[in-house]
């Protein structure tokens, strides 16, 4: 089975993509932590967490003390990253990433970047909507330069050329 | 990716944050939610941008959105 866990800022933005629901081609169950959920309110977000719940594709994760520890210690360790550090929301999903295998789901810079940061966290495997959208088009259900055309113009994000060359679509 | 390319990643998203925003409507807002918005571009960190703007993360991306401040990464 692959599980993931989804932090706000993948959630909000994947909420908005018509065709969201190819996440579950990629994961059998995205797990949410309560910290995350508590940070979501738009009525098209709670409908597909709803849905998403209701069809036991998403599931709650509560956060356990030994995960907040750990999570905590992440946060700390953050403040080494060059850029900016890692906020308890994103490092609870890091903790989670590190403790139980899930693959994390983020579009937060620091918790992008902690894996290639810092030593304890290599392990986990971190994903953007972009990386989610490539891992869907090597599996072969859909074609890249559309797709990512289509989820630019329907949630607003931009993807970064040094990305884009890194696919070969620019 | 190594560690070179995260940095220019990061570097060419605050770019596209900066050449995107609509300054004029960030010019118009309130004194919080203008230093937010500003503080968004610069670093792209979005939860300590929504509480200095007061507001929730996820209100605080539609603000954002709405100055035409994209999310990049």
């Amino acid at each position: 089975m692959t599980e993931a866990i989804a932090d706000t800022s993948f959630l909000i933005d994947w909420a908005r993509y018509s065709r969201r629901d190819l996440l579950w081609r990629l994961f059998d169950v995205v797990h949410l932590p309560e910290s995350v959920l508590a940070e979501i309110y738009s009525e098209g977000t709670l409908a597909w967490i709803v849905d998403g719940l209701a069809s036991r594709r998403m599931a709650l994760f509560t956060e356990t003390d030994d995960v907040v520890d750990l999570a905590r210690r992440i946060v700390s360790l953050s403040r080494a990253l060059p850029a900016r550090g890692v906020d308890l929301p994103e490092a609870v999903c890091l903790a989670a990433g590190l403790k139980f295998g899930y693959v994390v789901l983020t579009e937060n810079g620091g918790a992008v970047m902690a894996p290639s940061f810092l030593n304890e966290l290599s392990p986990v495997k971190v994903m953007r909507a972009l990386d989610v959208l490539h891992a869907l088009a090597q599996a072969g259900h859909i074609g890249l330069r559309d797709e990512v055309a289509r989820y630019q113009v329907e949630t607003g994000h931009r993807f970064a050329k040094r990305d884009l060359r890194r696919l070969g679509l620019e | 990716m190594d560690r070179e390319f995260w940095m220019e990643l990061l570097e060419e998203a605050r770019e596209i944050r900066r050449r995107e925003a609509d300054w004029a409507y960030i010019d118009m807002q309130p004194p919080r939610l203008r230093a937010a918005l500003r503080y968004y571009v610069e670093t792209g960190d979005f939860r300590t941008a929504a509480r200095l703007a007061g507001l929730g993360v996820e209100e605080f991306l539609e603000r954002a959105r709405e100055a035409k401040i994209p999310l990049v990464l």
